[in-house]
């Protein structure tokens, strides 16, 4: 299978549309958006949880993913995320996209790109903890609410990777 | 007003999370069917050869803005029973710059880097263990930045509280911004192939 | 014009309904529960016949000494006589000022007046504009002053009622009151002073925390 070749991606407006339409079916049938970055908080919480409850419960931070007596695991957004690689996976292969590989630019080392997803990857924990939520709790969900902090954040997203994208063009181009 | 389906009440917790997984696999889909899982893609956006992290985006806020506001006028949808995110202005402004920063740097955001996991990708399989990295270093600094964390608080707000005008005249104003967008973003895509082509 | 829209693209089209429906969406209106209020008699007299649209004074009580958080207090009265006394957790919104308040239709709210009917009124009101978990608190200010603040017991009490004071003078105690000890006993309900108006302080053991807001959002 790894040897056909994977199909081009979709029409970026068609694939928005039925993406938008999942966050629709989201709010009709739950009340809610889309997420992400809670997930992983909820993880990390549920991890550290089991190796120093005390250190949780302590701190604000992660104690406010504890829920009265159940696992912070048995979560709306955690259940959504495993929906999303599942989802992911699914688009992928029936795609012929799936591949052990690495994205970069031409001009990058592979470990200098992954040291550099590494840290993109901390910069972007911290971002999502700051701002309550990600591209898609955030910017997605309250883009389409209309919510004020969202399209403020959702600005400033853009801002940021633009402010860097000049010095980060060695990766990518 | 029979939506939200969940806090109507039609369903409990648990049937919940099935629905939560179900709705995760759409979004997951068409993240994919968007180019989403491949970090080369999405950091193109920052560099004007492929909009498509605009376009896709746009084009779901708008779908969804448009599905939502029409439900509630017909009365269908109870939009004060939609969770609202409270905003909290400066910390979310710099979270958004930090978070814009990682993105063109790691090259995927959170739910991207899911996808790109889910596909195989490498480079976000390290991208995901530096997003736990990110929020495990965020809890332990949290007392220091919490004064800040929680500052600037404006409750549930939104923009045609902020601007004062009528709910449809910011879905139309948002619409006709994503459309001169998308009209932009052509335009830009063509002259940039046309000079690659030249250089 | 029909062969325009054959040679417009997926894409073209899909701008054109996005177009048309923001136009549309200039003139369409709020899309939140209006000015214009919708009744459901049915829902309404159903909630009125089986008694589930009330609070007891001593439900509440009880709620505001477990420390549960998770339902508003509203004041209707005017702020003069808020401010003079008011039940701790209670927020002072005057009947004129409901519509454009901040109470959100899905919370749960207990309105009381002096009495029962500005209460009820209120109560109406909220129902009429699709607030889902609105209560009226039973016989108003008037009832949280005999039965929470003031209780008293019969000249004769029976063991049941003696059981019954035992437990409102705790109440009564947590809520800065002065529980009365016979009633008819004119001169001590007069002297009874309203209590302070400082918010008593939850108890430690057994009230626990305030039930967490549950996480939502990304």
């Amino acid at each position: 299978m790894e040897s056909r070749t994977a199909q081009p991606y979709w029409n970026p407006y068609l694939a928005g549309f039925g993406l938008g339409l999942v966050l629709l079916a989201s709010f009709v049938v739950m009340g809610r958006g889309l997420g992400a970055s809670g997930a992983f908080a909820s993880t990390i919480t549920a991890g550290l949880n089991v190796v120093a409850p005390a250190h949780v419960a302590n701190n604000p931070a992660f104690a406010e993913y504890l829920k009265d007596g159940t696992s912070p695991l048995k979560d709306w957004l955690v259940f959504e995320v495993l929906g999303v690689f599942v989802g992911g996976f699914l688009s992928g292969m029936l795609a012929h996209r799936v591949a052990r590989t690495v994205e970069k630019g031409p001009h990058i080392t592979t470990s200098r790109r992954l040291i550099f997803a590494f840290i993109g990857g901390v910069l972007m924990g911290v971002g999502a903890k700051l701002a309550r939520g990600c591209t898609s709790g955030q910017a997605l969900t309250g883009g389409a609410l209309l919510n004020a902090g969202s399209w403020a954040f959702m600005i400033m997203v853009f801002v940021g990777a633009y402010a860097l994208a000049y010095v980060m063009r060695r990766q990518w181009t | 007003m029979i939506a939200p389906f969940f806090k109507y009440g039609l369903f409990g917790d648990n049937l919940g999370l099935v629905v939560a997984f179900a709705i995760g696999i759409g979004f997951g889909f068409f993240l994919e069917r968007a180019g989403f899982g491949n970090a080369r893609k999405l950091a193109a956006q920052f560099y004007f050869t492929d909009l498509r992290v605009f376009k896709v985006m746009f084009t779901a806020i708008v779908t969804a803005m448009l599905g939502v506001y029409y439900l509630a006028v017909f009365g269908v949808l109870d939009l004060s029973l939609v969770y609202l995110t409270p905003t909290f202005l400066l910390p979310q402004m710099a979270g958004g710059l930090i978070l814009g920063m990682g993105f063109v740097v790691g090259g995927y955001c959170p739910g991207t880097a899911c996808v790109g996991v889910a596909t195989g990708r490498i480079d976000a399989m390290v991208l995901f263990l530096g997003i736990f990295a990110g929020i495990f270093g965020f809890g332990e600094i949290y007392p220091l930045v919490s004064t800040f964390y929680a500052s600037t608080p404006m409750g549930q707000l939104t923009l045609p509280q902020v601007t004062g005008l009528p709910y449809g005249v910011i879905v139309f104003a948002v619409v006709l911004m994503a459309l001169g967008g998308f009209a932009g973003a052509e335009w830009v895509e063509k002259r940039m192939a046309a000079r690659n082509v030249e250089a | 014009m029909s062969d325009l829209l054959k040679n417009l693209s997926i894409n073209g089209r899909l701008a054109l309904v996005a177009f048309v429906l923001g136009v549309v969406a200039l003139f369409a209106g709020s899309p939140y529960v209006g000015a214009g209020a919708m009744v459901n008699a049915k829902d309404l007299s159903l909630a009125m016949a089986t008694d589930a649209d009330q609070v007891d004074v001593g439900t509440l009580a009880d709620w505001i000494i477990q420390g549960k958080s998770n339902f508003r207090v509203v004041d209707l009265r005017t702020e003069a006589a808020y401010a003079e006394y008011h039940i701790p957790p209670a927020e002072n919104i005057p009947v004129a000022g409901l519509a454009q308040s901040s109470l959100l239709r899905n919370e749960k709210v207990i309105l009381y007046a002096e009495g029962g009917p500005r209460a009820a009124q209120a109560w109406m009101l909220l129902k009429a504009k699709g607030f889902k978990g609105v209560y009226i608190l039973r016989g108003g200010l008037e009832a949280w002053k005999d039965h929470v603040l003031f209780p008293r017991i019969p000249a004769t009490p029976t063991p049941a009622q003696v059981v019954d004071f035992a437990r409102a003078r705790e109440v009564s105690k947590y809520f800065g009151g002065t529980p009365q000890a016979v009633a008819g006993d004119s001169a001590v309900t007069a002297q009874a002073a309203m209590p302070t108006l400082a918010m008593p302080t939850p108890q430690a053991a057994g009230a626990g925390a305030p039930k967490k807001k549950k996480k939502e959002g990304c």
